[in-house]
């Protein structure tokens, strides 16, 4: 995993759209998430006519293929908008609070945290399920985050980066014992290439309703440092004059963010490559104007989640591919053209 | 530049070598240090065997069982850990004297990621030899090295976009990975999965020699290189100055880099860590302002070899050599974090 | 930097081809060194990795992958196993456990065991079922610490079972359990001779690994036995194409089992589908399966596939859900 701490202000700040077209853009946006969870609903491993899950919708009977449409692509089309959109405002937080335009929400050590916890349930206390695997991964995101909370606290409160390095160690050291744990336990290292994968599938959504109201907690706690984030990207001494009160703000982006990844990661497992490349993109769209970077990081995510799920279900017909897979081919290629279209950028 | 610094400067006709006192008293101890460590690792293991018998194996006198368990098992895999250890060191010196960034390994531009794929093929797919393993690491390392230099490549090789497209492309191969593994056999895929740890279990005379002699030709073609590495730290423009051309000199250092790294993944998996935190230890150790090569030689290798004696002998079950060296490098910087942080 | 003496390598292979020939060879002549071969006696078998000569009567057999069961199946007792499954070890009977966990536990798979550990057991025997590749590595080093066998994954499991007895001179069990085998086809065939020829079957499956909401028509297993000895109907993949069951379908596609007539389930030894399966019952889709609802689904228990003990209880497994088939006209 590349962990590097770099200043990088968007090299598209001269060219920033005004407010109209960023209005536009975000419309756009959210056309193209219509269209995907329609989509997501209308496409599946087997062939389902329109009429068919239209009814499903509306007018509910028990044919076999209307369970289809109601118990497998509906809720999964439901956890990949929830799930996308809690990466991409997580991406867009650790983006922000470490001015480090590359970091990728489980840079804190969160994925391996809840990684960590779910081979201990596995390995050692003998869980099975998505249900029992999902608290656990909960937890160990949460405790991940005091241990860096703790370790990255300096004299002058927490350090941005400092943090980030204690992510890096953390995990470091979680992952060690996670691999020793599955590397002599045939058992947890079946259930564990599976969880680490990262999937929206088979998550029925009587499951994914307690997670909800911590998603919705976050998703305030975000808005609400958007602005003191925005004044400390031009430095801690200007955003200090303008009265952010900088501890205060790092801790609740913190909280924000942990249960953010912590939630969607207990839902779908972790899933990396969405939560980097989503905010970033939206930033040289809208440039460095946090409440920007998360509205369209919130409809940007899913939209990029929800198509690679898509894809998943088709490409490799009858079998599907989860989704944390796909995400990173379908992102990559354009994370990939993207910086090569732009200007070459000084560090 | 050398305040105060008592340096030894050795002329051997037009090659002069300059060596500070500190950096080789540094490396002295360190040599002694694995010396120790090497003969504790040798004297170790679960099949009970006395001093003088471990010595008379190593000085011939043994035959059978013996023999093989000293010889053939535990020296060879003793040696491939200091070779290797000094390989990564080694490489992670150079790698972050170029990036000028302490956290960057050869890990940036994919490498691990991609022989662990080109590994996967041939243990999944091809179900294929050793050698063929061997050939499918390196294969898959360098097209995914070259791939990252040449998208990243625009007019030139920018930082920012080289670790970009590194990001990108890892993030591809992690998940092709991820999915080869999902698709095979349990006890096939745990015994991939226990070579993407990083493992120097069953290491043979074969391996060592033949990676060994790489990687002499590797540390002696990053020896010559190293006094131009020492001048573009202090930028390219100061280099130039000095008659450093920035280019070459980089593509060189990027290809022993990655070809050290390289040959020790192909051996033995990619084992974690050794390459970002030899140099560190080495720099902490000697006192100096840049990256040296030698002193993170020599640490690599002591790391590398006390890690495999832990992973070995004091684990409760014996596990790969890079899992050990992921949790004592990540507890080193968190270490060090702690101490430095409440300065 | 560690300089390798190329010198002392070269005397060192000669020693160690010489020694892994003593070794080889001495099982003939020098009984103290493998352990309790009172008269020294050797026989030949045949294995993988060619013809071995192993002790007439192997008193400390260390088993390594999947000969470990079957071993222990047939009332061999190893020294030293290699690490199996909760979940595997959760099905065999409870003395077999008792003689897998009183055995020494020599690394989790064939390519991360122990050697010295191994070496420190002092066995006469060693047997090996895994990947031929990784076979190739430690071939070197089992064959100096005692004879070995090998089967290449590839081995058909009635002709593992028959190997690892030779070698390991567990025959007596065998005799009865090949009978006992052969009995039970027989009359399986002769009851529902019928049934079997006129009925289209398939059998699906779900593993602890397998994604949340996918399952797979699993053509191997307990089932490749019911398909190859009993003859009944259950989808195969084609020649030289992966096996069926290495597709995880969605569980959307539990629809597509309405062309089949009987469906057959794993469940436990108590008769509940295994957990790992349980939540295919639990759908929807799953209910409304013609089949499910004609009491055409099948739950039946395959504690294992690689032995004549487990198989046997598949067997009688197979046979009492058969029975419960409603009559077709």
């Amino acid at each position: 995993m590349t962990t590097l701490s770099l200043r990088h202000d968007g090299p598209g700040t001269a060219t920033v759209p005004g407010p109209r077209r960023r209005v536009t853009g975000l419309v756009l946006a959210l056309v193209a998430l219509l269209a995907v969870l329609v989509l997501s609903v209308m496409i599946g491993s087997t062939t389902i006519a329109p009429s068919v899950v239209w009814d499903a919708l509306f007018h509910p009977s028990a044919d076999i293929d209307q369970f289809a449409i109601r118990d497998y692509r509906l809720p999964r089309t439901i956890v990949g908008l929830v799930v996308g959109a809690a990466l991409g405002v997580a991406g867009a937080l650790i983006q922000a609070l470490t001015r480090n335009p590359l970091a990728d929400p489980g840079i804190l050590g969160l994925h391996a945290g809840a990684s960590f916890a779910v081979t201990v349930a596995v390995g050692l206390l003998g869980v099975r399920d998505i249900a029992g695997y999902m608290w656990f991964a909960f937890a160990g995101a949460l405790i991940v985050t005091l241990m860096v909370l703790a370790l990255g606290a300096t004299r002058q409160g927490q350090s941005p980066t400092v943090m980030v390095l204690a992510g890096v160690c953390v995990g470091a050291v979680l992952r060690g014992a996670g691999s020793a744990l599955e590397l002599t336990n045939p058992d947890a290292f079946d259930a564990m290439r599976s969880w680490n994968a990262g999937s929206i599938v088979g998550r029925p959504l009587d499951l994914v309703w307690p997670i909800l109201p911590f998603l919705a907690v976050a998703l305030i706690l975000a808005v609400a440092v958007a602005g003191p984030l925005n004044a400390m990207a031009m430095g801690d001494d200007l955003a200090v004059a303008q009265g952010v009160r900088l501890a205060r703000t790092r801790v609740l982006a913190i909280i924000a963010l942990t249960l953010l990844v912590g939630g969607a990661t207990a839902i779908a497992g972790p899933i990396g490559f969405a939560g980097l490349m989503v905010p970033h993109v939206a930033r040289w769209i809208v440039g460095p104007h946090q409440r920007w970077i998360f509205a369209y990081s919130v409809v940007l995510a899913p939209i990029l989640l929800l198509a690679s799920d898509i894809l998943g279900r088709i490409i490799m017909h009858p079998s599907e591919i989860p989704v944390g897979i796909v995400t990173a081919f379908v992102g990559a290629p354009v994370l990939i053209a993207l910086v090569r279209r732009k200007k070459a950028s000084g560090l | 530049m050398d305040f105060g610094r008592r340096v030894l400067v050795l002329r051997h006709r037009r090659i002069s070598v300059r060596l500070e006192r500190r950096s080789v008293v540094v490396c002295a101890v360190l040599a002694l240090a694995a010396a120790g460590m090497a003969v504790l690792a040798l004297m170790t293991g679960s099949y009970q065997l006395s001093p003088g018998q471990v010595v008379s194996a190593l000085t011939g006198g043994e035959t059978g069982l013996v023999h093989d368990i000293v010889v053939e098992w535990r020296l060879p895999r003793v040696a491939a850990a200091l070779v290797f250890g000094a390989a990564l060191g080694v490489s992670g010196a150079v790698f972050q004297s170029m990036l000028r960034n302490p956290l960057a390994d050869p890990g940036i531009i994919g490498f691990s990621q991609g022989s662990y794929t080109g590994a996967l093929i041939v243990i999944l797919v091809v179900n294929g030899t050793y050698m063929q393993l061997v050939g499918g690491a390196l294969l898959g390392g360098m097209a995914t090295a070259v791939a990252v230099y040449v998208l990243a490549h625009r007019g030139g090789v920018q930082g920012f976009r080289l670790i970009v497209v590194g990001i990108g492309l890892s993030a591809m191969l992690d998940s092709l990975n991820t999915w080869l593994i999902l698709q095979a056999d349990l006890e096939v895929a745990m015994a991939a999965a226990a070579w993407g740890a990083g493992s120097l279990n069953g290491v043979s005379w074969d391996q060592v020699v033949l990676g060994g002699a790489c990687i002499t030709v590797l540390l002696l073609l990053a020896g010559m290189l190293s006094r131009p590495m020492r001048q573009l730290e202090l930028g390219d423009d100061a280099a130039a100055s000095q008659g450093v051309r920035a280019s070459p000199v980089r593509l060189g250092l990027i290809v022993v880099g990655v070809a050290l790294t390289a040959t020790v993944t192909a051996a033995s998996g990619p084992i974690a860590f050794i390459s970002l935190l030899a140099p560190q230890i080495a720099r902490r150790l000697t006192r100096t302002a840049g990256i040296t090569l030698a002193p993170a030689a020599f640490v690599g290798a002591l790391l590398c070899l006390a890690a495999d004696y832990i992973a070995q002998h004091i684990a409760p079950t014996p596990l790969p050599v890079g899992i050990i060296t992921i949790m004592l490098g990540g507890g080193y910087l968190g270490w060090l974090l702690f101490t430095e942080a409440r300065k | 930097m560690h300089k390798t003496p190329l010198a002392r390598r070269g005397t060192a292979l000669v020693a160690a081809l010489l020694s892994t020939t003593l070794v080889l060879t001495a099982c003939g002549s020098d009984g103290a060194d493998t352990g309790g071969t009172a008269a020294g006696e050797t026989r030949t078998v045949t294995g993988g990795n060619g013809t071995i000569q192993v002790p007439a009567d192997p008193k400390r057999v260390a088993t390594i992958g999947n000969t470990t069961l079957p071993f222990i199946d047939m009332g061999g007792k190893p020294v030293g196993v290699t690490e199996v499954g909760a979940s595997e070890l959760g099905l065999i009977p409870a003395e077999q456990k008792a003689t897998f966990e009183a055995a020494t536990n020599l690394g989790s798979s064939g390519d991360q065991v122990d050697m010295e550990k191994l070496a420190g057991l002092k066995p006469d025997l060693i047997l090996a079922q895994l990947p031929g590749s990784e076979f190739e590595q430690i071939k070197k080093q089992l064959e100096s610490i005692a004879p070995t066998v090998f089967w290449g994954l590839d081995v058909e499991w009635k002709a593992l079972a028959d190997g690892v007895s030779a070698a390991g001179n567990v025959t007596a069990g065998l005799t009865e359990q090949k009978a006992k085998f052969k009995d039970k086809i027989a009359k399986i065939q002769q009851t529902y001779g019928q049934i079997i020829g006129a009925t289209k079957f398939v059998n699906v499956d779900r593993w602890e690994s397998s994604d949340p909401g996918t399952f797979s028509i699993a053509d191997f297993g307990c089932v490749e036995i019911a398909q190859g000895d009993l003859g009944i109907d259950f989808p195969r993949a084609a020649a030289g194409a992966d096996p069926l069951g290495w597709t995880a379908l969605p569980f959307e596609q539990i629809a597509g089992l309405s062309k089949y007539d009987v469906i057959t389930y794993p469940v436990d030894a108590a008769g509940r589908p295994k957990a790992p399966f349980a939540p295919v019952v639990a759908t929807n889709t799953w209910k409304a399966l013609p089949a499910v609802n004609s009491g055409r689904a099948l739950g039946v228990f395959c504690p294992g596939n690689n032995s004549y003990g487990p198989v046997l209880q598949y067997l009688d497994s197979l046979d009492t859900a058969l029975a419960t088939l409603p009559a077709k006209e």
